[in-house]
């Protein structure tokens, strides 16, 4: 029996010890335990440089000890050799001190490791304790009592109270415009609503977060708005992080980490700053990508398997845990973590290249209305493919195996056949992990209860695994390398085309093929084959688990504006057991506003109900009869303003902009009022009059929005039929179409812009015609 | 993303982008159909292309275009229903 769980460890802020969070089992009580620990960073180079290196950092006051230790430090060695490891007297040295070593070997003299290793991520790995960790404790030890990837589905998760909390400003709502630093009117910690004036609200939130005494603190928000509002009031009336602080000890005011905004994978993002808190967790759903989806027992797992803090884990992207696994299986094989990855892309020939840098298979899916379709998936199909392959950043081209029969098709790239890979070691307990979870959740003698855990916790494996094969292609990651992608990649295709004559030989004609899904209708109307027994007899046939998703109803793929063919990813349809599947359309994007969410669902529902593609074509005329009443009442001007709002992320900061549109007319209309918007966030706004020049008419952003404003009716009905007709497209229906049946003219020209200089304009124009 | 070569895909509307001046000098609204088919043609392969992963561009436009044709040829070969214009 467990004395209890560990919660999370942080540094202490002496930089000397780390501190455990213990909770008691007993009485449910979450204390601190300090225990000393400082870990070391290795230096390998030169043995004289080396020497000469531990010499220098004896003198240094920023060093405790610099030692000679015999390691195996990297993926690629093969024998144990001396290195230099280094302990800074302060945790928060570590860094500091790492550059000024590389600065000494001119930066490229030594190669150093575990530098960027948080030590509570050390501390958990070489202490086989990991975050919920149920453990017992003596006066000098803490252990756990079972191992992190022990997968008993039976044992009760570590217990965490959850508490909603928020701040409201005296005189402002929450989502509209505030100017200055209004004082904070009342504080909300779960059920209790603590109200009053500033200085005798502040300590009454302390000791009602010691009475109530919450695991986690959950704000929706928290850390661009309740948190460093709530910090900045407390500086204004004379407090300090010594007397006021959120978490279970003090702890800084400053931002852990700044707002910041980036591009990736051709989207500019925005991520906020995190003011995460010591031995309480903060989690922000606003700043939470994964939390939405996995929700906290999703989220507890991944900080186990990765030995992250589930703060970190809630804000970070499953790519930094799955990093984080590859970290802890890499340390516990005895290898250590390069600082600056150093691992160039190989040398290749154009013709090489143009062979080998390859995506899966996309095929173009026939626009229209289909049904009798049979969907079939491979689940998890690349992390499979690296574990049956053997594809990891050292086992490719590997030395032992110059005649190994694993060679990635078409590429050749052989991968070894005596050592597992570090990436394969991660991946297999996941999939092993991933595949019990589901088969859990679907087990109907459990609990509803427990039934929902371990569907979020397949969630959260789903999003890790998803993210393992990117990882392989990404220049940061510690241990990828983009000849793994390549060759996974290769091994994808190979199997798609190795599908298509297999099924064919079933009785099934393709449809459509995307990367690891295959979309097959009966090669002969009317005659089905046997859609599970062929999942089965592949799943064996290519020892890699091919799953029926099930039969459509019917199926509409869409094509692309410009030219016409089919879009692999834009399409929607209903399975025979009613479920619905949407990609690429409106509903399934975020900025789409409600009205038009709204006609979108009421053409499902009354697709829904066709049984083929016959009937639902029969439904065609039902919908525009819809569409036709949307677009009436759009012109009556008494649509709810609120559903009428568009969302657009902004693609560079806010004085980037040349070209005057809706988006920026609302970020210039905000900057107005004294708030700025970052790259990456995202403005929403009523369009007003799009054909204005001004930013003060052409929209209402949504913190001022009154709900009485006239809106451009014109503007509204062009986007209710683009997107009618995205949906509708392949059943005949056009935008022009749209428009004319609704009486709407094709957009009016805009007015001629006229600067205040250039009023001599009229005259020039008249002289130009003449 | 940082990628070396351009995938197939880009390629491909790299090369229809340039032959859109071909197209422009044509003077028949026949001929101009034709030539967008010709396009559409060369768009409809692409994932059997990509698969081929040739260093010749043009090797795999050329076979897109042709086998398009093919499949459009009324009783092309025996056996091969005619397709419906689309």
């Amino acid at each position: 029996m467990p004395d209890g769980w560990l919660l999370d460890i942080t540094e202490s802020r002496d930089g000397r010890d780390v501190v455990l969070w213990l909770k008691e089992r007993a009485n449910a009580r979450v204390t601190p335990r300090a225990l000393p620990y400082r870990l070391p960073f290795l230096v390998d180079g030169a043995k004289e440089l080396l020497e000469k290196l531990q010499r220098r950092l004896r003198d240094d006051s920023r060093v405790e000890s610099a030692e000679w230790q015999v390691v195996r430090p990297s993926l690629f060695d093969r024998r144990r050799r001396k290195l230099l490891a280094v302990i800074p007297r302060h945790l928060y040295d570590r860094k500091r001190v790492a550059t000024y070593v590389d600065a000494v070997g001119e930066y490229h003299r030594f190669t150093l490791y575990d530098v960027d290793l948080g030590a509570p991520q050390l501390y958990y790995l070489t202490h086989d304790l990991y975050p919920f960790a149920p453990v017992t404790w003596d006066a000098t030890t803490v252990t756990a009592t079972a191992p992190a990837e022990s997968l008993d589905l039976a044992l009760a998760p570590a217990p965490v109270s959850v508490r909603p909390f928020a701040i409201e400003l005296a005189g402002y709502p929450r989502d509209g415009i505030v100017p200055g630093e209004p004082p904070v009117a009342a504080v909300r910690i779960g059920d209790a609503l603590l109200e009053g004036a500033e200085a005798d609200l502040l300590p009454e939130v302390m000791r009602e977060l010691a009475r109530q005494d919450p695991d986690i603190l959950l704000t929706d928000g928290g850390d661009s708005f309740d948190l460093p509002r709530l910090y900045r009031r407390a500086e204004a009336n004379g407090l300090t992080p010594e007397t006021f602080f959120l978490g279970r000890a003090p702890a800084l005011w400053t931002p852990a980490r700044k707002a910041r905004s980036f591009a990736t994978y051709g989207r500019v993002l925005h991520s906020e700053a995190t003011f995460p808190l010591p031995g309480r967790f903060h989690l922000d759903r606003a700043n939470s990508f994964l939390y939405d989806d996995a929700a906290i027992d999703g989220l507890v797992d991944a900080a186990r398997l990765a030995r992250l803090s589930l703060q970190t884990v809630a804000r970070q992207s499953p790519g930094t845990c799955f990093t984080a696994m590859e970290i802890a299986e890499a340390l516990r094989g005895g290898v250590h973590v390069p600082w600056k990855k150093n691992r160039p892309e190989e040398f290749k020939s154009g013709r090489t290249l143009v062979a080998a840098d390859r995506g899966g298979v996309i095929f173009l899916p026939p626009v229209g209305v289909h049904d009798q379709v049979d969907e079939f998936d491979f689940a998890s199909l690349y992390p499979h493919i690296m574990v049956r392959n053997n594809l990891s950043t050292e086992t490719l081209e590997c030395r032992c195996c110059p005649h190994s029969r694993k060679r990635a098709p078409g590429l050749g790239y052989r991968s070894c056949e005596r050592t597992l890979g570090l990436i394969p070691r991660t991946l297999q307990p996941l999939l092993t992990r991933r595949l019990a979870y589901k088969t859990a959740m679907k087990d109907l003698s459990r609990p509803i209860e427990e039934r929902k855990r371990f569907t979020e916790r397949a969630r959260m494996l789903k999003w890790v695994l998803v993210t393992s094969f990117g990882y392989q292609g990404y220049r940061n990651a510690r241990f990828g390398r983009i000849e793994c992608h390549e060759a996974i990649n290769a091994y994808a295709r190979e199997l798609i085309a190795a599908l298509i004559p297999k099924a064919e030989a079933a009785g099934y004609r393709v449809v459509h093929g995307l990367v690891d899904s295959l979309w097959l209708v009966p090669a002969r109307p009317g005659e089905s084959p046997d859609a599970p027994a062929f999942a089965t007899a592949m799943s064996r046939e290519f020892d890699l688990p091919l799953g029926y998703e099930g039969r459509y109803r019917w199926i509409v793929f869409l094509p692309a504006v410009t030219h016409g063919l089919g879009v692999p990813n834009r399409y929607y349809g209903r399975y025979e057991n009613g479920e619905f599947k949407l990609r690429g359309i409106a509903s399934r994007r975020q900025d789409t506003p409600t009205y038009v969410r709204r006609f979108e669902q009421e053409l499902l529902e009354a697709f829904g109900k066709a049984r083929n593609a016959e009937e639902l074509r029969a439904t065609v005329p039902k919908v525009l009869a819809r569409a036709d009443l949307f677009a009436a009442r759009l012109a009556d001007g008494g649509w709810p303003r609120e559903e009428l709002l568009i969302t657009h992320r902004l693609g560079q900061e806010p004085e980037a902009f040349v070209t005057f549109t809706d988006s920026v007319a609302a970020v210039r209309q905000l900057m107005h009022h004294g708030v700025r918007r970052a790259a990456g966030e995202a403005v929403r706004y009523l369009v007003v009059d799009r054909r204005s020049r001004s930013l003060h008419d052409r929209v209402v952003v949504a913190e001022r929005l009154q709900g009485n404003e006239t809106y451009d009716v014109g503007a509204y009905r062009e986007l209710l039929a683009r997107s009618t007709e995205t949906l509708l497209a392949p059943l005949g229906v056009t935008r022009e179409g749209l428009l004319a049946r609704w009486g709407a003219a094709s957009a009016p020209a805009r007015h001629r812009y006229r600067s205040v200089e250039s009023s001599g304009q009229g005259r020039l124009d008249a002289v130009v015609r003449a | 993303m940082g990628r070396t070569a351009p995938t197939y895909r880009q390629a491909l509307e790299e090369r229809l982008k340039r032959w859109e001046a071909f197209g422009r000098l044509l003077t028949t609204p026949e001929e101009r159909a034709a030539f967008e088919t010709l396009r559409t043609g060369a768009r409809r392969y692409v994932a059997q292309a990509t698969y081929v992963g040739s260093p010749d561009l043009l090797e795999s436009i050329l076979l897109s275009v042709l086998l398009d044709l093919a499949r459009r040829m009324p009783k092309a070969s025996a056996g091969a229903p005619a397709l419906a214009a689309e």
